[in-house]
């Protein structure tokens, strides 16, 4: 016996592994034994830093979830991670917990990415099974709000706008372009996610506050279609119809940019209802949202949606190679953004 | 006369369509709008709608609340500029925008006759 537990410590201290870390090892062999897929995710969980590789991770999962395949994340040797990083994995392991497809993983190894993790409630979460297929998801009882719908939500926008600005300026202000972005996000989400109809997609919402910097972190996402397969999908009837065929005309005569990237670019400037409708609409949809970024409203704007990856902070247009099935949204709120006082 | 959005309607205006969530142009516009506009046009008064004060605006409401008064409720473009006088001071560039969702509802009724 008292060999054994010799040896039992021996290997341990060989391992290299605490006894959690052995136990969590142990578990994964019986998950995968048990039929559980292994999904690795990303060593830089970052879908703005590391979009090629995240977009891989999430087409895994989301394959899996179709596949109704139970999922054991690895995350070991997640060196780094986002908040933006942290919505990807609380949309998964809620989208399978409410599908009752099985969800698990490991821990990461770095003490810092374990304790974002652990902080966003994503252990917790996993436990839970009380999660149901529903149109609304509140994960708020962490540091890192998280909040999933399918309508439009003005009230919700308002509540954190408030509470955002707190964070950056010591009190409650308004900020009509973070509302305007929140509001046209929600819209498209619910008009032009999926084929199949309105209000079918859910939207995903993480807002993170680190007080120290004054600064406040969104990170929006919907596992819809996609920018650019929604707009190649639409009807004769709708205004929108030819129109991103003529702006990929328009993007090759760019030098610099041409295909989805050129014609993301375009979008923005309001190319693409000038083109359907013949007036400029600087404020309406992805365009608005621009607009809040160069009138200074929010900063750090990113946006990944099918096969472009736009970087405000490098201001660079470029093609995402994996493709992401969906729309991604990140953009933060510091003390430099313009306000209006709370009447 | 005068309706102000923040105070009168909501502190949050939503979305498009009252089946998109709370606070819609389509509930702003049927509900309190056009019974204002109707009493305006009889009395011949001019009345006012003011922007200020609100969480900010999404580009569907104000479409769908003043575009909508010409497609929808068939207000003409004229009696809608002549009867309703639109302020913003804190974000007067909704003014130039609704201006164009007026005169877009104008022009696609043109081209629907």
């Amino acid at each position: 016996m008292r060999f054994k537990r010799y040896r039992r410590e021996k290997n341990r201290v060989e391992n290299h592994l605490s006894r959690t870390e052995q136990k969590v090892v142990r578990q994964k062999k019986q998950f995968v034994a048990r039929g559980y897929t292994e999904v690795k995710a990303p060593s830089i969980l970052s879908f703005v830093r590391n979009p090629e590789d995240v977009s891989e991770f999430i087409a895994q999962l989301r394959k899996l979830e179709k596949m109704r395949n139970p999922v054991w994340v690895i995350l070991k040797h997640v060196k780094e991670i986002d908040y933006d990083g942290i919505n990807v994995l609380l949309s998964a392991v809620v989208r399978f917990q409410a599908r009752r497809i099985a969800f698990n993983g490991d821990l990461p190894s770095d003490l810092g990415v374990r304790k974002i993790i652990e902080e966003s409630g994503f252990f917790e979460y996993i436990r839970d099974d009380s999660f149901k297929d529903e149109d609304h998801y509140e994960l708020s009882a962490t540091k890192i709000y998280t909040h999933a719908k399918k309508n439009v939500d003005s009230v919700l926008g308002q509540k954190i706008i408030e509470s955002a600005s707190k964070t950056v300026w010591g009190g409650a202000r308004r900020c009509p372009g973070v509302q305007r972005v929140f509001l046209e996000l929600m819209q498209n989400t619910n008009n032009h996610a999926s084929f199949e109809g309105e209000g079918e997609k859910h939207w995903w919402l993480s807002v993170k506050h680190i007080k120290e910097e004054k600064r406040v972190i969104f990170s929006f996402v919907d596992y819809g279609v996609g920018v650019f397969r929604s707009l190649k999908n639409k009807k004769p009837n709708d205004k929108f119809f030819g129109a991103i065929e003529q702006l990929y005309n328009k993007a090759l005569t760019s030098i610099t940019r041409h295909g989805d990237s050129g014609v993301l670019k375009l979008i923005f400037e309001g190319e693409l209802h000038r083109t359907a409708t013949g007036k400029t609409y600087r404020g309406k949809g992805l365009p608005g949202i621009f607009q809040a970024f160069q009138q200074n409203q929010i900063s750090n704007l990113a946006m990944i949606t099918n096969n472009v990856v736009f970087n405000s902070s490098k201001d660079t247009y470029e093609p995402l190679h994996n493709g992401f099935e969906g729309t991604f949204i990140y953009w933060e709120l510091n003390e430099r953004n313009s306000k209006l006082v709370t009447l | 006369m005068k309706i102000k959005i923040a105070t009168d309607f909501s502190t949050a205006p939503g979305p498009r369509y009252i089946r998109e969530g709370k606070f819609s142009g389509e509930e702003f516009r049927t509900k309190h709008l056009l019974p204002k506009l109707k009493e305006g046009i009889a009395t011949n008064f001019f009345f006012e709608v003011e922007l200020d004060g609100t969480a900010g605006f999404g580009t569907s409401f104000l479409e769908e609340t003043f575009g909508g008064l010409i497609r929808e409720d068939k207000i003409s473009f004229e009696t809608v500029n002549s009867t309703v006088k639109i302020i913003s001071f804190e974000e007067p560039a909704l003014l130039d925008e609704i201006r164009e969702y007026l005169q877009e509802a104008h022009k696609e009724k043109g081209t629907n006759k």
